[in-house]
C-alpha cells in the first residue's frame, strides 16, 4: 500500500501516455489482420484497493448484462492480468469481422465455439500488442499465459481470486474502444499488483530520462 | 522561417516529451493547448508557423481540430503526432491536409527531421 501511495501524479501521467501509445499499436496490429477501424479513447489510470476491484468492475459494467471476458496473464518485471471485456453479443459481430464480413448463422454449439475462438484471437492480438508495447517502452520482456474466455452474467465472479487479495492494490489501466463499422465497444484493463510498483517507478524514470 | 510553435495534446507529459525533442537553441516561441478546441482558438490567436497536433483528445479531437485549422488557413503547417498509427487514420489526416504524421513516442530524431522538412517547405 505504501508503495502504491508513492506513485506520483506525474508517474500516473507517464503511464497513461505509455498506455495510449501501446493501445494505438494494438489497434494498428488488429487493423492489419482485419479490415477494421478502431476508434480510440483517452486511457484512464486508476489505483484502487484490490478488495474494491469487484465493486469497481460491477459498476463499470452495470448496464451491460452478460459480458465476455478474455483473460490473459503476463509475467515480466511488469506483471499482472489483462482483461479484454465485451458485451456478450459482441462475439457474433466479431466473427463476421474476422470472416468475410457477412452475418453468420450456426448451430448453437458451433457458434459458441467459434465465438470463443474469435474472442481469443482478438484478445490475443490486442492484449499481446498492448502489453508488449508497454514492456518494450519500459525495457522489459514479458511472457503470457494462453488466453481464456469467460462468458459471465456477473463480472466479478470469474475473476481470479488473487486479483482481489485484500492485502494488494491494483493499478488499473483502462481503455475504451469502438470498432467503428460494427458499433462494438470493448474495454481493455491491465491490472498489475503492488509488487510491480518499485520496478515500475524506476522504469518510468528511466523512460523519461531521454526527455530531460 | 519557423519562429512560433504550437503544441496541442491533452497530456501535459506528452507536451513536455515533445518539447524536449526540439532544440533549445532554436529561439522558438512555444504555445500549448490541452484539447482540439483550445488548439484551434490558440491557432487563430497566435498564428503559429508549425503546429504539432495529437489526435485522441477530449472536447474536440485532433482530426476535427485539423479540419477546422485547414478550413481557417489552408496553408497551415500541421504535424500530427499520434499513437493512432492505423493506416486509415494516417490516410485520413493526410487527406485533410496534415503536413506529416509522426508516431508516438516522439524522438529527437523524428521531431527534428519533421521540423527540418517543415522549414524546407516554408523556405
Amino acid at each position: 500500500m505504501d508503495q502504491i501511495a508513492q506513485i506520483t501524479d506525474e508517474e500516473r501521467d507517464i503511464l497513461q501516455e505509455i498506455m495510449n501509445i501501446a493501445f494505438g499499436k494494438a489497434a494498428a496490429d488488429l487493423a492489419e489482420v482485419v479490415n477494421i477501424f478502431v476508434v480510440l479513447s483517452v486511457p484512464d489510470i486508476r489505483i484502487v484497493d484490490a478488495a474494491d476491484l469487484p465493486d469497481y468492475i460491477r459498476t463499470e459494467f452495470s448496464g451491460f448484462g452478460n459480458i465476455s471476458i478474455v483473460e490473459q496473464n503476463f509475467w515480466g518485471e511488469f506483471r499482472g492480468n489483462a482483461l479484454l471485456i465485451f458485451p456478450s453479443d459482441s462475439g457474433k459481430e466479431l466473427i463476421s469481422l474476422l470472416g468475410d464480413g457477412h452475418p453468420v448463422s450456426f448451430e448453437s454449439q458451433a457458434s459458441d465455439f467459434l465465438e470463443n475462438e474469435t474472442l481469443m484471437e482478438v484478445g490475443n492480438i490486442l492484449i499481446g500488442a498492448c502489453v508488449g508495447k508497454v514492456a518494450e517502452l519500459l525495457k522489459d520482456m514479458v511472457t503470457y499465459s494462453p488466453p481464456r474466455v469467460i462468458i459471465e452474467d456477473h463480472p466479478s465472479v470469474s475473476m481470479p481470486d488473487t486479483l482481489f487479495d485484500p492485502e494488494n492494490s491494483a493499478i488499473i489501466l483502462k481503455t475504451v474502444f469502438c470498432f467503428n463499422e460494427r458499433n462494438v465497444n470493448g474495454f481493455l484493463f491491465l491490472i498489475t499488483s503492488h509488487n510491480s510498483v518499485a520496478w515500475l517507478k524506476k522504469a518510468l524514470a528511466d523512460f523519461m530520462e531521454q526527455y530531460e | 522561417m519557423i519562429n512560433v510553435i504550437l503544441i496541442v495534446d491533452d497530456s501535459p507529459i506528452s507536451r513536455k516529451m515533445l518539447k524536449s525533442c526540439i532544440p533549445k537553441d532554436g529561439g522558438y516561441v512555444f504555445y500549448e493547448a490541452g484539447d482540439g478546441q483550445a488548439g484551434l482558438e490558440m491557432y487563430m490567436k497566435k498564428q503559429p508557423d508549425v503546429t504539432f497536433m495529437d489526435l485522441t483528445m477530449p472536447v474536440m479531437d485532433g482530426v476535427k481540430a485539423l479540419e477546422e485549422i485547414i478550413k481557417y488557413d489552408k496553408h497551415a503547417m500541421v504535424i500530427v503526432v499520434t499513437a493512432d498509427v492505423q493506416a486509415q487514420s494516417i490516410a485520413r489526416v493526410m487527406e485533410i491536409g496534415a503536413f506529416l504524421v509522426v508516431k508516438k513516442p516522439p524522438t529527437k530524431e523524428n521531431i527534428q527531421e519533421a521540423l527540418a522538412k517543415a522549414q524546407e517547405k516554408l523556405g
